[in-house]
């Protein structure tokens, strides 16, 4: 099929760069440039905070030190519904354009939101031992956090039990879409039965206010642990495209092996 | 459109018939779940009665969690989703006639069974309405929700577990608010926002669920 | 009370956590590149003449 020339301006540098991306062994590159930098700048500020956390802010006067932990357990909480929130909109984009790099990405994002939520209760059981006195408590944040690590683990199941990589990632990105719109609805009815069954009164982690003097730590490891997902993101999709990419002879070439 | 529904109908019908055995199997398996709940508690009246209306609400959801397998696969494994796919009809229609299908042969027997089963686990009398109205509202919406998820998994042998993990943070909220419903009753409290909250469930679920999986369904068949 | 080993317990999971998350892509990339690696040499002695000649 012979069709005449079309007269278009030249991409411009962004479009461009996101078309490269898209390549499997410029996006190789990309991830394994820049990966192991995103990493050491999150371990840089993440060091920060907590060493702030732990040394620098004083113990605070109803909890003692455990509410150091806060330092951990508040980030995240944070990341792990962020990084939903992103494997969704990658999702999305991929199911709309079809797009194979998003449908990597947001795959790629499962493994470490789900990390992030695993710290989130972990460090919300044992924050709560010292606090209520038991290691689980039905609360609205815990309860919402391990279904959170359900709709995680399920993206990951789903996305692992189909055999060809585009299916699979097709069918678990629609999951994580789906879980995404349900999401706001599964912590309001968490809420809801919460007040029903445990009466009025909500429990706080403590972090209703927090004297200024306190919050620096926070952010660094807000920043932190961000740029430690980006790693991870670059990671994984990184692995994921060498998978999926494994007879070409980039990855041959690549691996020292002369196609 | 509706010639399509009626024939889908007719035709899910005489499978029924064919296997009316198949029919009672959730509300055998709701069965033995209560059986073991009472088993496992102690079969005191006093400690049963307060837990009766979860422990009913759950062994529904949970019978319904396993007819989930049957909505799709039959027709996957004979050809006939192919067919709907390429059928004039719209896909989500397909898929909501088949789903309220699945819902009267499954659910239904066992929301019938319900009151006899009340009985094994002595639920107070008063509850019994609230909790039959909350089924009646919720039990559809889980079938809804789970189809969208069974879609998903159509073209798996195996997928068990993974069904089961798929559904559970979907269920979530109408099981909260189901049996919500019945423990607010027996608090005391106005059980009719609940109720209307899964009536509104209900109505929501009615117009996204079938295109979600209708949607699940072209990504998945492929 | 003694905070102490709960805090160490938060931190040291948060650790843990991360280690994983780091190790385990890093690994699967390079599982990835051997079998590319053993999958070109496999093709490659494939097409090198049978040694039944005589």
């Amino acid at each position: 099929m012979n069709l005449p020339p079309t007269n278009r301006p030249a991409p411009n540098g962004l479009i461009r760069w996101f078309h490269q991306l898209g390549s499997p062994p410029y996006f190789d590159r990309f991830a394994a440039r820049w990966a192991p930098w995103a990493h050491l700048l999150a371990l840089l500020t993440m060091g920060i905070g907590l060493y702030g956390a732990l040394f620098q802010v004083p113990a605070d006067y109803q909890q003692g030190d455990s509410f150091r932990i806060l330092y951990i357990h508040v980030p995240a909480a944070w990341m792990s519904m962020a990084i939903f929130a992103l494997m969704g909109v990658y999702a999305a984009i991929a199911l709309v354009w079809r797009i194979k790099l998003c449908e990597i990405l947001a795959m790629a994002c499962a493994p470490t939101g789900a990390a992030f939520t695993l710290v989130t209760l972990a460090t919300g059981s044992i924050w709560g031992k010292p606090m209520w006195g038991t290691w689980w408590d039905w609360d609205p944040r815990l309860t919402t956090e391990l279904i959170l690590l359900f709709l995680y683990l399920g993206v990951m199941g789903l996305y692992a039990a189909i055999d060809d990589r585009r299916d699979a990632a097709r069918a678990a990105g629609f999951l994580a879409i789906v879980g995404v719109a349900l999401l706001p609805v599964i912590r309001w009815s968490v809420v809801w039965w919460n007040s029903l069954h445990q009466g009025q009164t909500i429990r706080l982690f403590g972090e209703s206010s927090m004297d200024p003097s306190m919050v620096w730590p926070l952010l660094w490891m807000i920043v932190g642990t961000k740029l430690w997902f980006a790693g991870s993101l670059l990671n994984r999709a990184r692995a994921d495209n060498l998978r999926r990419e494994t007879g070409k002879d980039w990855v041959a070439k690549l691996a020292g092996a002369t196609p | 459109m509706r010639q399509a529904a009626s024939a889908l109908v007719r035709r899910d019908l005489q499978l029924l018939w064919t296997r009316r055995g198949d029919a009672l199997q959730p509300a055998l398996f709701a069965l033995l779940t209560v059986v073991l709940f009472a088993l496992g508690l102690g079969g005191e009246a006093d400690a049963l009665a307060p837990v009766a209306s979860a422990v009913l609400w759950l062994a529904v959801l949970l019978a319904g969690l396993l007819a989930l397998d049957s909505l799709f696969r039959g027709d996957a494994e004979d050809g006939s989703l192919e067919q709907w796919m390429l059928a004039p009809v719209p896909l989500w229609w397909l898929v909501l006639v088949r789903t309220l299908m699945h819902w009267l042969t499954t659910a239904l027997p066992v929301i019938v069974a319900v009151p006899v089963l009340g009985e094994l686990l002595h639920l107070p009398h008063a509850q019994l309405p609230v909790l039959m109205g909350s089924l009646l509202l919720g039990t559809p919406i889980l079938s809804l929700l789970g189809a969208v998820v069974a879609a998903l998994t159509v073209g798996m042998r195996r997928a068990g577990v993974l069904v089961a993990l798929l559904a559970l943070p979907l269920y979530v909220p109408v099981l909260v608010f189901g049996a919500g419903a019945v423990a607010a009753a027996s608090q005391g409290l106005d059980p009719v926002g609940a109720l209307l909250l899964l009536g509104a469930g209900l109505s929501i679920s009615l117009v996204f669920a079938p295109l979600a999986a209708a949607a699940a369904l072209r990504i998945a068949h492929n | 009370m003694n905070y102490r080993e709960y805090v160490v317990a938060a931190y040291a999971v948060f650790a843990i956590v991360l280690l994983w998350d780091y190790v385990v892509p890093k690994l699967q990339a390079r599982a990835a590149l051997r079998a590319a690696r053993l999958r070109a040499t496999r093709a490659a002695t494939r097409k090198a003449p049978p040694e039944l000649q005589r």
